[in-house]
């Protein structure tokens, strides 16, 4: 119930916003990404990663911002590359704006389009792979999944 | 006391005299008729509808339902039962209500839990003209309600191969429990155009 309570709360928001300017990244989220994720970007534990703390520290680094285009849940979305750009930046920005590197750039179009149509055949494997890089130079993002 | 006993036997007695028990059935069915027929009288109940597209949790926040809409109330495209399929917010709605099933059209039965993840989708609101951002969620625990009908209505539902916007998913799929007994449909807000 709370996670409802807070998806009402931030789709409150998010409407506020929406009704005067257009269907954003915010709402975007919702539609293609709050399903899952959750309303605060939490995941459900040992099933659905989360983004919150997590989708910065990938951001970060250079192979983390390839996987992270290319995992199926962001390659695979209805989004336009330009959409996709537009919600990942948000997620960081709404969840984690504490943590976001003042030199690090934001998600471009360019890069989406880059990236996400070579398909990652293990996305595990990758994973691992890429916490390892990140650890070596800071806080890892979610593990286990 | 005795003068009111006879007042009262006199009164009976002349009426038993004046009226049979025939028409005194007669009378008993025109009644119950009569109140079978309340039901199908042309009473507005709009204001339903304007509680109706609030968003769930927020009172006093309720969308107000303009005039012309008093009009599509009696349509079949503005049903305001909650308990109908055609209920505008089940737009994309593939499963047993929850509101024939002990909860609510958005909170779920007693001895159900929601589903952690969800399927998002939006609904047009012919009472306000506006559309609206809804989640649907399964409640999970129980065995398959089975109360009214099975409400299939699936609009903007893509193939399987497109898992977010697919509802033949068991949304339970992530809960502990992950038996399927119905489903709710929760008004996040209103979508931008």
């Amino acid at each position: 119930m709370n996670e409802l309570t807070s998806s009402i709360a931030l789709l409150g928001a998010m409407a506020a916003a929406g009704d005067a300017a257009h269907a954003g990244p915010a709402q975007d989220y919702a539609l293609h990404c709050m399903g899952c994720h959750g309303a605060t970007a939490q995941g459900v534990p040992g099933k659905v990663p989360p983004l919150a703390h997590s989708l910065v520290r990938f951001m970060n680094n250079a192979d983390g911002r390839r996987y992270v285009l290319r995992v199926p849940g962001a390659a695979n979305s209805m989004l336009s590359d330009a959409q996709l750009a537009a919600v990942l930046n948000w997620v960081v920005g709404q969840f984690d704006a504490n943590e976001l590197d003042s030199s690090t750039p934001q998600f471009a179009e360019q890069e989406v389009a880059a990236n996400r149509r070579t398909p990652m055949a293990d996305v595990l494997a990758t994973r691992v792979a890429v916490l390892k890089e990140i650890a070596a130079s800071g806080p890892v993002p979610a593990t286990g999944y | 006391m005795q003068r009111l006993d006879r007042m009262f036997e006199s009164s009976a007695r002349s009426l038993a005299q004046r009226t049979s028990r025939r028409s005194f059935i007669g009378v008993l069915g025109q009644i119950l008729t009569g109140s079978l027929l309340i039901p199908l009288l042309p009473i507005d109940r709009i204001h339903r509808a304007e509680a109706a597209t609030a968003p769930e949790g927020s009172p006093g926040s309720a969308h107000k339902v303009p005039a012309d809409a008093k009009g599509k109330s009696a349509s079949k495209a503005y049903t305001e039962d909650q308990q109908s399929c055609d209920y505008w917010k089940y737009c994309a709605i593939d499963g047993f209500l929850c509101s024939c099933c002990g909860g609510s059209s958005h909170t779920c039965p007693p001895g159900t839990q929601q589903s952690v993840v969800s399927w998002i989708g939006t609904c047009h609101n012919p009472g306000d003209g506006r559309d609206y951002i809804v989640s649907y969620n399964d409640c999970c625990g129980k065995a398959s309600c089975g109360n009214c009908n099975y409400c299939f209505r699936n609009e903007r539902e893509r193939p399987l191969y497109r898992l977010s916007r697919n509802n033949d998913v068991n949304w339970c799929m992530a809960n502990t429990g992950s038996d399927y007994h119905c489903t709710v449909s929760v008004i996040l807000g209103s979508a931008g155009s």
